[in-house]
């Protein structure tokens, strides 16, 4: 009686495993096909990148001149005294980009990472940039805090950074606008 | 078994190679825990947030860009090692490759980086190229660390290190060579998990040659080893947990695969109820027990297994199995019904399958998988694999093969470059209509400009000015005093000529007589100063006409820059070439995106095809046997009823 079941059942778990088995073995009889698609991918990949970083390029061009051009970044020093939540953007007195960051985003900032906030156009001269930035202070209370930098766009491409910094000396954070050369 | 493994040991690195990908990165600290590095190039942060985000796309971009544009400043070569790190994770493995060879030359040590992120960048190509298949490049990739540098600074990938290495021995060789695989076994710690999974291939390598003994005492000895390694609190390490139950699987096919029934049955009985393994070891139980004679326990491992939702094609022999079980134990009605209700479920089962293949497409498929998001969209692995889940069971098995999972991938990343390519294309067509209305707007200030500049009467302008400039000259040639007399002069001048007339009229007495000398004194004086100030009417009027000659210039100048401006329309021009040149370049990879995505759609459908074709083959012969152990068990039921009705009467 034991004999039959236990043929049987081998029988059916032996087919269902050659049959389960049948892609994996096609699978490495493809393995060149497999690589020669996989390399085309990649070919496809990079020419899509360098694409993408002409087609970048002529955009900035077309919109935003090297004459005219005014970037404004962001960035977090550790965060440890302040988890950012946003910050707002004021070009003249005119609000020109608000932000509110993910957690992904928060911490790629906190690992050194900038993001570019605002790029823009303005004319030569004196401009005033202030940024208000939002978010957990210590003691997990709101904290905001705004800054300002009165600044002279050259005939050059302009590029402000709103640093956010840990102070150490009284454990706060400080926003900080930076002009880079 | 060894892919389920290699699998394991897959799902272990990923999380690895996404923290250590981070290092290489931030290696300028190079330390386990390293504090970000204020950076010195502003596209640097940018790739860096990009980098952080798992955004590979866009920051090779940035980095393209930033190539073209002067580099990155100050950071050394620590963007090339960051853009080696994603284009690994973008799936370029192969460029990836060869960056890494550049970067860090051919034996791995000509470059100013450290010999820990060297170790590192071989390490990860290596080990992406050993997950892809291609063995002769993981193993050339892999032999360029440098083991005792990575033995001191990341002693767990030195494991894995020598682990990939062994099973390359035993890959690439068409022999496997033992030394070689034994010299890297030797040098692995024996309680490292890469030991047990070493062990763990080496025994389904004796499995594979035939030597089932030897396999048997290889499990049971790796299966003692991690119990005693695991102690009390073997929860404390999930991983090797999960080894143990596979090995301990393992161990109880074999004995079932040689009729030793008693040992597969209590090897069986000391899996976990819960485990991942836990309905192949129920299944395996059940033949088990009713190897031994044990019927009750073999059903009731079959109403267990019953109970639960069938997922997996090979959980569809559990209700022909039940039935044949109870057939077995004599109770041939309720073998009837059980063997009934399979026969439906398997010609339910075979009708979905038909209906599946017949309407397979890709937006089916599709339906079929369920893709894990976030708020970013489809969630990868570190790999660039997505993170999906079959939703019936028809794909479960194909779900999980690497090819299926590579042309899936593929097929989303081609996905993506299209919906990318589709968005500049309209972004393109902006920039077009930009440029063209820019055009429409400077051809209108051309118009307005010449019409101001034909009111200026430049040519009446420049005749006067010729005109003024002979007259001086000619003046200047005949010394001609009263031509360059100031106005007052010239007055003076008109005023003694009305006089001269006056006096002229007046009778020839002796006032007209002494008015007349008086006037000649003047005319003598006049003449007098008149050549007398030549010298400084002269030089004035030479200044003022050098005054003109350069306002003129200058007046020329200007219009001739209006009309250079007007007629040249340089920044224009190239603006629209580059525009046109990049939209001939997006049309021409548009196209080859079309094609690469119809074969990766062909590759995937067909692999899908043939993985539902198989399996209705098996409910087919399910269904069959169910239906012929129907009317056998109806027969032998009807004949029963037949000789107890024979009997009454």
């Amino acid at each position: 009686m034991v004999k039959p079941l236990k043929s049987l059942i081998f029988a059916l778990a032996t087919g269902c495993a050659v049959l389960i088995s049948g892609p994996a073995l096609a699978q490495s009889g493809d393995n060149a096909d497999d690589k020669s698609v996989a390399q085309s991918v990649e070919s496809l990949k990079k020419q899509v990148i360098r694409l993408n970083r002409d087609l970048f390029i002529l955009e900035e061009d077309l919109l935003f001149p090297a004459s005219t051009q005014f970037a404004v970044f962001v960035s977090v020093d550790t965060g440890q005294f302040l988890k950012l939540d946003a910050v707002k953007l004021k070009v003249d007195g005119e609000v020109v980009a608000s932000y509110l960051y993910t957690e992904r985003q928060v911490q790629a900032l906190e690992r050194g990472g900038m993001q570019r906030l605002y790029v823009g156009n303005l004319k030569t001269g004196n401009h005033e940039v202030t940024a208000f930035v939002e978010g957990i202070g210590p003691d997990n209370r709101a904290y905001k805090q705004a800054a300002t930098l009165d600044f002279e766009k050259g005939t050059g491409t302009a590029a402000l950074e709103i640093r956010v910094q840990d102070r150490s000396s009284d454990y706060q954070p400080t926003v900080s606008i930076v002009a880079w050369d | 078994m060894a892919l389920k493994a290699g699998i394991l040991a897959r799902k272990r690195s990923t999380w690895i190679a996404v923290s250590c990908l981070w290092l290489m990165a931030s290696a300028p600290g190079w330390a386990n825990e390293p504090a970000p590095e204020r950076v010195q190039d502003l596209r640097y942060g940018w790739v860096l947030y990009n980098y952080h985000q798992g955004q590979a796309f866009d920051a090779l971009t940035q980095l393209s860009v930033a190539s073209v544009q002067g580099g990155i400043q100050g950071h050394g070569a620590h963007p090339a090692l960051v853009e080696g790190g994603l284009l690994l994770s973008y799936g370029m493995t192969r460029e990836a490759g060869e960056l890494f060879t550049r970067l860090l030359g051919d034996d791995g040590k000509g470059s100013a980086l450290s010999p820990e992120v060297r170790n590192q960048a071989w390490f990860y190509l290596g080990k992406v190229l050993y997950l892809e298949g291609d063995y002769q490049l993981a193993e050339a990739n892999l032999n360029r660390v440098d083991g005792a540098t990575l033995e001191t600074s990341e002693p767990e990938l030195y494991q894995e290190w020598l682990y990939l290495q062994a099973r390359l021995a035993g890959q690439l060789a068409s022999q496997p060579d033992p030394d070689a695989i034994g010299q890297f076994r030797d040098q692995l710690d024996p309680n490292a998990i890469w030991a047990h999974y070493l062990t763990y291939n080496a025994a389904m390598a004796e499995l594979a040659d035939g030597n089932g003994e030897a396999a048997i005492a290889t499990l049971a000895e790796l299966i003692r080893q991690m119990e005693a390694e695991a102690g009390d609190s073997p929860a404390d390490n999930a991983e090797q947990q999960a080894l143990v139950e596979k090995s301990r699987l393992s161990l109880a096919r074999i004995y079932l695969a040689n009729g030793r029934f008693d040992q597969a049955f209590r090897t069986l009985e000391l899996l976990s109820a819960e485990g991942p393994f836990s309905d192949r070891a129920l299944f395996e139980y059940a033949v088990a027990a009713a190897g031994q004679g044990e019927m009750d326990r073999a059903l009731n491992a079959i109403n267990v297994l019953s109970s639960r939702q069938l997922f997996s094609p090979w959980l569809q022999q559990v209700p022909y199995a039940r039935g044949y079980l109870l057939e077995q134990m004599n109770r041939p009605a309720e073998a009837l019904a059980a063997f009934q209700e399979a026969a439906d479920r398997y010609a339910r089962l075979e009708a979905e399958l038909v209906t599946a293949r017949t309407a397979l497409n890709e937006d089916s498929l599709m339906a079929r998988l369920e893709f894990q998001q976030d708020g970013d969209g489809k969630m990868t692995d570190a790999y660039g694999r997505l993170k999906v889940i079959p939703s019936d069971f028809g794909l479960s098995e194909i779900l999980a093969t690497e090819s299926f999972q590579q042309a899936l991938s593929e097929l989303h990343d081609l996905y993506r470059m299209q919906a990318f390519l589709d968005d500049w294309q309209q972004q393109l067509a902006s920039f077009e209509l930009m440029l063209e209305t820019r055009q429409l707007q400077r051809t209108a200030r051309i118009k307005a400009t010449r019409q101001a500049l034909a009111e200026q009467e430049a040519d009446q302008w420049a005749a006067e000015h010729q005109e003024y400039r002979q007259q001086i000259t000619e003046a200047l040639a005949r010394e001609d005093y009263q031509f360059f007399m100031t106005a007052e002069q010239k007055e003076l001048k008109t005023r003694l000529e009305r006089v001269a007339e006056s006096l002229a009229a007046l009778p020839d007495d002796e006032r007209t007589q002494r008015q007349r000398a008086q006037y000649r004194r003047m005319q003598a004086h006049f003449d007098w100063m008149i050549v007398d100030d030549y010298g400084v009417n002269r030089w004035a009027a030479q200044r003022q006409l050098r005054e003109l000659d350069t306002a003129m210039a200058e007046f020329r100048s200007q219009r001739q820059t209006i009309e250079t401006l007007m007629a040249d329309d340089k920044q224009h021009q190239r603006l629209s070439d580059r525009l046109a040149a990049r939209e001939t370049e997006l049309t021409s990879l548009r196209q080859e995106l079309e094609l690469a995505l119809s074969e990766a759609r062909g590759r995937l459908m067909a692999g899908v095809d043939q993985a539902l074709l198989e399996q209705r083959k098996q409910m087919r012969s399910y269904r069959v046997a169910s239906r012929h152990a129907q009317a056998r068990l109806a027969d032998r039921l009807y004949q029963l009823q037949s000789r107890q009705g024979a009997g009454d009467e």
